[in-house]
């Protein structure tokens, strides 16, 4: 899946709500956007959270307010509680809102569900780098030099 | 941006999200990314009476009435075109430097617009 993704490694975040909005802000959204799409994050995790396998969460959503995928992996050393269980890789989507329907939304949970599967999330968890994280999803890194 | 806009828009976005959640395909991949898509999407409808309670009944009716008929009913405006109906906007609609300081519709299809940051 030739997907980009931004990466932000060494997360300072110590909620779920603040590492979502750590990583919204990587994205350099306008004010009203992103608070926007903070409050549609926020709402699906109060709703269930979105953690999957041992140590990872995966917030996700469709927006009208993007044109594009927005994807971005976080990394925490110290763990951010997701509520209560500690994670310390976040995958966070935002799928745009297209006339075709939800498809490439649907494609793109398909695939990621692949790509953790068979060693996949264990790897991610111990990726030593952005672009190693990124390859482990078979996305490409639009990496940031400070997040190297 | 003015607050009913936002209220709209974070309607739509839940009525989608809703939507995704019983998508047959969508339901079966997030299930078997060990999430429970079911509860989510009931929670989230709990979430969504409530919001849309907060809506003035005006743009409420409204809101029914476009998502009934269109299956959308907030669209961006893009290129001073409405991206629900793609009718270009009159320049004057569009030259107001606080466009999204009021709740405006589309002269064309009505559905309710909002202009990207």
């Amino acid at each position: 899946m030739e997907r980009q993704c931004l990466c932000k490694w060494n997360m300072s975040s110590k909620n779920w709500k603040s590492a979502i909005s750590e990583l919204l802000k990587e994205f350099s959204f306008k004010k009203t956007t992103e608070n926007l799409l903070q409050t549609a994050l926020e709402t699906r995790e109060l709703a269930d959270p979105t953690v999957i396998h041992e140590d990872i969460a995966i917030p996700h959503c469709r927006s009208i307010l993007v044109d594009g995928f927005k994807i971005i992996i976080g990394k925490s050393n110290s763990g951010i509680p997701w509520p209560k269980e500690k994670v310390k890789v976040i995958i966070l989507f935002i799928t745009p809102v297209k006339q075709s329907g939800p498809t490439e939304h649907m494609e793109l949970i398909k695939h990621l569900a692949k790509a953790l599967r068979s060693g996949g999330a264990e790897k991610i968890l111990s990726a030593g780098s952005p672009a190693e994280a990124a390859s482990i999803l078979k996305f490409s890194y639009e990496g940031k030099p400070e997040n190297e | 941006m003015n607050r009913e806009l936002e209220k709209l828009i974070s309607l739509h976005d839940l009525d989608i999200m809703i939507s995704d959640l019983v998508n047959k395909d969508i339901f079966k991949q997030e299930k078997k990314l060990g999430l429970s898509p079911d509860l989510a999407a009931a929670k989230l409808r709990n979430m969504r009476d409530k919001l849309f309670l907060t809506i003035g009944r005006k743009h409420r009716d409204i809101y029914d009435q476009l998502s009934g008929h269109y299956g959308n009913a907030v669209v961006p405006v893009i290129n001073l075109l409405c991206s629900g109906c793609f009718t270009q906007l009159p320049t004057a609609f569009c030259a107001s430097q606080d466009r999204n300081d009021q709740v405006e519709t589309c002269p064309s299809c009505g559905r309710f617009i909002y202009w990207c940051d």
